[in-house]
């Protein structure tokens, strides 16, 4: 009876405002929301948040038991899942990081991608796991718009797909890719970037390809590619001049690498699961586009427009965007409270491509700008970049859920595969509630703090060891590598020369 | 600097070839010219190791005179952690029993840092003899260690020990590379004294059976304290043969002052009263002298007239020696003497008052004559010891001392007892000489079995002889120098002195741990139990070998009093196997961890099997009955 009554009280105000009080994650969230949205909301912010929340939850009850013809939110359970059912899969970890140093302000000098590979149920060490880790110095770069802001992340996208891709190539039978962070980034932020050279393509593959061939026939089938099909779509003003000079427009080669990605993919029986998890991202698309969409339609069915303007004792909340714009919602904030632990939400085509579109952009040695258009990277072509799928999987009661995104091209299981390995991963880590093989990388390739933090000591351990045996020849490289490991903080930048 | 790489190309690469076929290492983090920090592989290197590290020292305002060195270092701890293995996961798996195996947890990223202390430097070609100097800057990172070729670490350990061959004792290997022998500094052990400090069983004995072999090929007096006979086994090497000598622990008492021999009654455990103290002087000096005349027949006609006057024959044929039970026959004589006289006077005193009420009488006269002419035998004892003082003794003294006989031959008794003990035990055949400098001779050992002994009376033997010993030393009437084995010391100078005996011996050792340096009267001490032991004097031992210690007290002890162990050396202890010691103070150059060679010779107790010597003794019990059937 109990039981029953503890269900009940789910679907009540007080019973939501009570689960809100004991989930601090929410707590705070709701708290930090209640500064932000308009004086005139934020009296019963809580309270009405309450009240909202317990009438989804009724609606998705409602649909669940049958009572209502039309889903506002399809659940989908992903807690069942064991250990044992996962033996001998081969799952690569891929993280990027930047290193810092902090002289006036935060200045990223080195980019590193790491990879972690482990293969459950091996008990043999060496075969078990495998660490890779590599290293980019962003001054070396000559591509890419160095006075903007997202500069180095343009570099880090790149590098760890490249990460991907080698992990993928070089791991025949690898079951599931994991990224960490979105499996594609909002991409139209991104144009506009200066193309790479080639030089800077090398380098990158440097790390990457295992032989030299391979290096040379991704370069080779891109630049086939942009000259026939891309290039002139961008740039049909420059299109020849962008294939001479070899450049590598960043979104172009950037989606390149994920068609390369996916069609590796698809080549493979059974196909390996690829997959980003993104912690604590501030989208808000699926409540907009898919959730409060079923809701306003479901209100004007029903002849209650003015729900929510009731609730909120307002006039202008007539649109899932003007809700989501006054009340500062944000899919993950919502969903912690619909989604209990092991519960996934339904899967919705992420918008990664939004806005892509017309602009300008810098050659390598130009100081002036010409137009591109990247309209034509845009799903669905032979050219364009490959269309996201996500849902939202709540790990504990502790966090917030994370959002789970794969490739739609690559079958419609992976993301309930995806959901539920994140799932299990991440019970490894309750308080966290993130999956433990992306914490492992993420320490593995992060240099928060050069000199004093622990994880920062095993970095420049396996920096150490692959300089002593000779992995590491190039001169310059070995050089700052040197400083970067062993100088302290301030001096080893402008340090000079020995 | 890059000019002067690129001249020394060539060369530099063999180097760098072999150093990389002997690699451990990369120096990481931040080096000070003490301590650096290792990154290594997996097992490579152990703690306690000895590595080395190349590097070219410039001298100071001259840029182009380099000189090349090889910094020596210890590995003084191993520090290995697992950063990508978060404990939430750990608890996660502990509650829900899984395998780390079965997850995508990390278990090989694990980082190995040995940090080193730095011992020393010399010129890379080993031209500095194994002298090692201080290093003035720090190591340059992401150089590389190495393991030294034996050659060069024996060299090393052994420092400056090698231009003075006829110092070094041979007595250990490195622990961890056994082919490398241990030479220590004799001269530090002799003169600035050694301390053994081990749990029991660890392998104290052996140690010091080995310095004992080592200093005896070099023929230095030895005397050895043995309570447990862990040392008869040394007369039994051929190449001690003839030159061990053992003892067992008899004292003439009669040899010593009074104020010795009242402490060796009260060491077995009686406070002799005031009044037999204020007496005992006269007694012991008058009983001394009743029975050592210059001529034997003397001193035979003085027991005879003692035994007839005690009417004891006994005392002629079982104690004709000059000990305890003489000395009580002799108090109990004196006693029963002087109240004899006593009597007779008040016997006189009662006669003459009666005869002064009565008359003169003739026969009473007589009667006085006769009773004159009974001899006085106080009188006697006074005549046949030489010693007017005794004439001191009047009846109440009498009374007093009426008590001291008995406890004196109690005391002779548990004495007789010891000795019995000790002898069988030690298989010694000889008592101590009396005169105890003759304990110390050129290439002999002198073994002092103190087996059977109280730890009293074992103290007090041990003073009384380390004080002899030490004092001809001082008055130069001993011309040796020697080496004093004191095993159990805890026992001889413990930190709390609860006995008087004890005192004395504490004092004793004090004395000789300050300023036998400068008399040649060196200390080896041993010890089980090292928190038990006098603080000041261990903290005089120059030079430690410290093996297996378990116990918490001690560590902290030992740590606490013996400067040159470090904190990390002092954490090994609990972990080391049987033999295996830390070398640390003047004998060695810089501590090490050694494996302690065995001794050529056999203890009396070597720990056997419980149940196999169990059935020795069946079979040699069944043996010897059927050979008495
Ligand atoms: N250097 C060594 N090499 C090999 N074994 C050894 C060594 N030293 C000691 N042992 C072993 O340890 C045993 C105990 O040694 P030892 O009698 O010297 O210990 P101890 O510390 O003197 O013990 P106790 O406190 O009982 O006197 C020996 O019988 C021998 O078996
Ligand atoms: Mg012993």
């Amino acid at each position: 009876m109990s039981q029953n009554n503890g269900q009940n009280r789910r679907f009540t105000e007080e019973g939501v405002r009570e689960e809100i009080q004991r989930q601090p994650h929410i707590f705070t969230k709701l708290a930090e929301n209640a500064l932000t949205v308009a004086e005139s909301l934020r009296d019963n912010y809580f309270k009405n948040t309450a009240k909202f929340v317990a009438n989804l939850r009724q609606a998705v009850n409602q649909y669940e038991t049958g009572k209502r013809p039309e889903p506002i939110l399809e659940v989908k359970s992903v807690g069942d899942i064991e250990w044992s059912e996962v033996q001998g899969e081969v799952v690569t970890f891929i993280d990027g990081g930047l290193g810092q140093v902090q002289i006036s302000s935060q200045i990223p000098i080195l980019l590193r991608v790491g990879s972690y590979c482990v293969k459950t149920g091996e008990r043999n060490i060496s075969e078990r796991e495998q660490f890779g880790y590599y290293p980019v110095i962003l001054g070396d770069i000559e591509g890419g718009s160095k006075e903007r802001k997202d500069f180095p992340d343009i570099v880090r996208i790149t590098a760890e797909l490249l990460g991907g891709l080698s992990a993928l190539e070089r791991t025949p039978n690898l079951g599931l890719l994991m990224f960490h962070g979105p499996l594609v980034y909002l991409m139209n932020a991104y144009a506009g970037h200066t193309p790479f050279t080639e030089k800077d393509i090398d380098l990158f593959l440097s790390h990457y390809a295992q032989d030299g061939d391979l290096a040379q026939r991704v370069k080779d089938e891109f630049l086939e590619e942009a000259k026939i099909e891309i290039y002139p779509k961008i740039a049909p003003e420059r299109a020849d001049e962008w294939t001479d000079r070899k450049l590598f427009e960043p979104l172009s080669w950037i989606s390149f690498l994920y068609r390369r990605l996916v069609k590796e993919a698809q080549k493979r029986d059974p196909v390996p699961i690829i997959v980003g998890v993104v912690e604590r991202g501030q989208l808000r698309e699926f409540s907009e586009k898919i959730l409060l969409e079923r809701v306003f339609k479901g209100l004007r069915k029903n002849n209650k427009e003015n729900y929510f303007n009731e609730i909120y004792g307002r006039t202008d909340l007539k649109s899932p965007k003007a809700l989501l714009d006054r009340l500062a919602y944000t899919d993950g904030l919502l969903l912690s409270m619909l989604l209990s632990p092991g519960q996934c939400s339904e899967p919705w085509h992420i918008n990664k491509y939004g806005g892509l579109g017309k602009g300008k952009i810098t050659l390598p040695g130009e100081s002036f700008v010409s137009d591109a258009d990247w309209g034509c990277l845009r799903p669905s072509s032979p050219i364009s970049f490959p269309k996201v799928l996500g849902c939202y999987v709540n790990v504990s009661e502790t966090t917030e859920p994370v959002r789970v995104e794969v490739f739609s091209e690559l079958g419609s299981k992976q993301l309930e595969e995806a959901a539920r390995r994140t799932y299990l991963y991440a019970r490894l880590l309750p308080g966290y509630g993130f999956p433990v093989g992306l914490d492992i990388v993420d320490k593995y390739a992060h240099i928060p703090n050069w000199m004093t933090d622990a994880y920062s000591k095993i970095i420049r351990y396996q920096l150490g060891v692959s300089l002593q045996r000779g992995e590491i020849n190039d001169a310059e490289m070995r050089r700052i590598l040197v400083q970067a490991i062993y100088m302290t903080k301030r001096d080893w930048l402008f340090r000079p020369q020995a | 600097m890059v000019a002067s790489e690129q001249r020394q190309q060539p060369k530099q690469n063999q180097e760098e070839a072999s150093i990389i076929n002997r690699y451990v290492g990369t120096l990481v983090g931040e080096s000070t010219s003490r301590e650096f920090r290792l990154a290594v592989a997996h097992e490579e290197i152990r703690e306690q190791d000895i590595i080395g590290v190349d590097a070219e020292l410039r001298q100071p305002g001259n840029q182009s005179s380099t000189e090349k060195i090889r910094i020596w270092a210890k590995v003084q701890r191993i520090e290995r952690l697992n950063p990508l293995f978060p404990s939430e996961a750990g608890h996660e798996l502990a509650a829900t029993r899984t395998n780390p195996f079965d997850t995508v947890l990390s278990l090989s990223r694990e980082m190995v840092t040995a940090v080193c202390q730095v011992l020393g430097v010399e010129p890379l070609d080993g031209s500095g003899g194994g002298k090692l100097d201080q290093l003035r800057y720090p190591p340059q990172p992401a150089s590389s260690a190495y393991r030294p070729d034996s050659s060069d670490i024996a060299r090393v350990v052994v420092g400056e020990l090698q231009e003075r061959k006829n110092r070094a004792l041979d007595v250990a290997w490195l622990a961890n590379r056994r082919e490398v022998d241990v030479n220590v500094d004799g001269h530090a052990i002799v003169s600035r004294h050694l301390a053994i400090l081990a749990m029991t069983g660890a392998g104290k004995s052996w140690a010091s059976r080995r310095v004992i072999e080592e200093l005896a090929a070099k023929n230095y007096p030895i005397v050895i304290f043995d309570p447990h006979g862990d040392y008869t086994g040394l007369a039994d090497l051929p190449e001690l043969n003839g030159r061990v000598d053992r003892y067992y622990a008899r004292l003439p008492i009669f040899e010593q002052s009074p104020e010795t021999v009242i402490t060796i009654i009260e060491s077995l455990g009686w406070k002799l009263a005031n009044t037999h103290i204020s007496k005992f002087d006269d007694l012991f000096k008058s009983a001394f002298r009743f029975i050592s005349g210059q001529d034997s027949g003397k001193s035979r006609r003085n027991l005879e007239w003692l035994s007839e006057y005690l009417g004891h024959s006994q005392l002629l044929e079982y104690r004709a020696e000059p000990n305890l039970y003489f000395f009580a026959d002799f108090v109990q004589a004196v006693v029963k003497a002087a109240r004899e006289r006593a009597e007779r006077q008040s016997e006189e005193a009662k006669r003459q008052r009666s005869a002064r009420g009565k008359s003169k009488s003739v026969e009473n006269q007589d009667g006085d004559d006769h009773l004159d002419q009974q001899e006085d035998a106080l009188d006697k004892i006074i005549e046949l010891s030489g010693y007017e003082d005794l004439q001191s003794i009047d009846k109440k003294t009498a009374g007093n001392l009426e008590g001291l006989p008995n406890n004196l031959r109690v005391a002779a008794k548990r004495i007789r007892q010891m000795e019995d003990i000790s002898k069988r035990i030690s298989k010694a055949t000889s008592p101590l000489p009396n005169e105890r400098s003759k304990l110390v001779q050129y290439g002999k050992i002198s073994i002092v079995a103190l087996s059977g002994y109280t730890s009293d009376f074992q103290a007090t033997i041990y003073s009384l002889i380390a004080s002899d010993i030490f004092s001809d030393r001082v008055q130069n009437n001993l011309k040796l120098p020697v080496l004093l084995v004191l095993e159990e010391a805890h026992n001889f100078i413990p930190g709390r002195a609860n006995t008087n005996a004890e005192q004395n011996s504490i004092a004793t050792t004090k004395q000789i741990a300050q300023e036998g340096r400068k008399f040649g009267v060196g200390l080896l001490l041993i010890s089980q139990r090292p928190s038990r032991l006098d603080e000041t004097t261990l903290a005089m031992c120059n030079s430690f070998v410290i093996m297996r210690m378990v116990n918490p007290a001690d560590q902290n002890f030992v740590r606490k009093v013996i400067e040159s162990l470090g904190e990390d050396e002092a954490k090994l202890l609990p972990d080391l196997d049987k033999g295996e010691a830390i070398l640390s103070g003047q004998l060695i150059n810089f501590p090490v961890l050694v494996k302690m060679k065995p001794p050529k010779s056999q203890g009396e107790r070597e720990e056997k099997d419980a149940f196999v010597a169990l059935e020795e003794a069946y079979r040699d019990n069944i043996s010897t009955s059927d050979s008495r059937k």
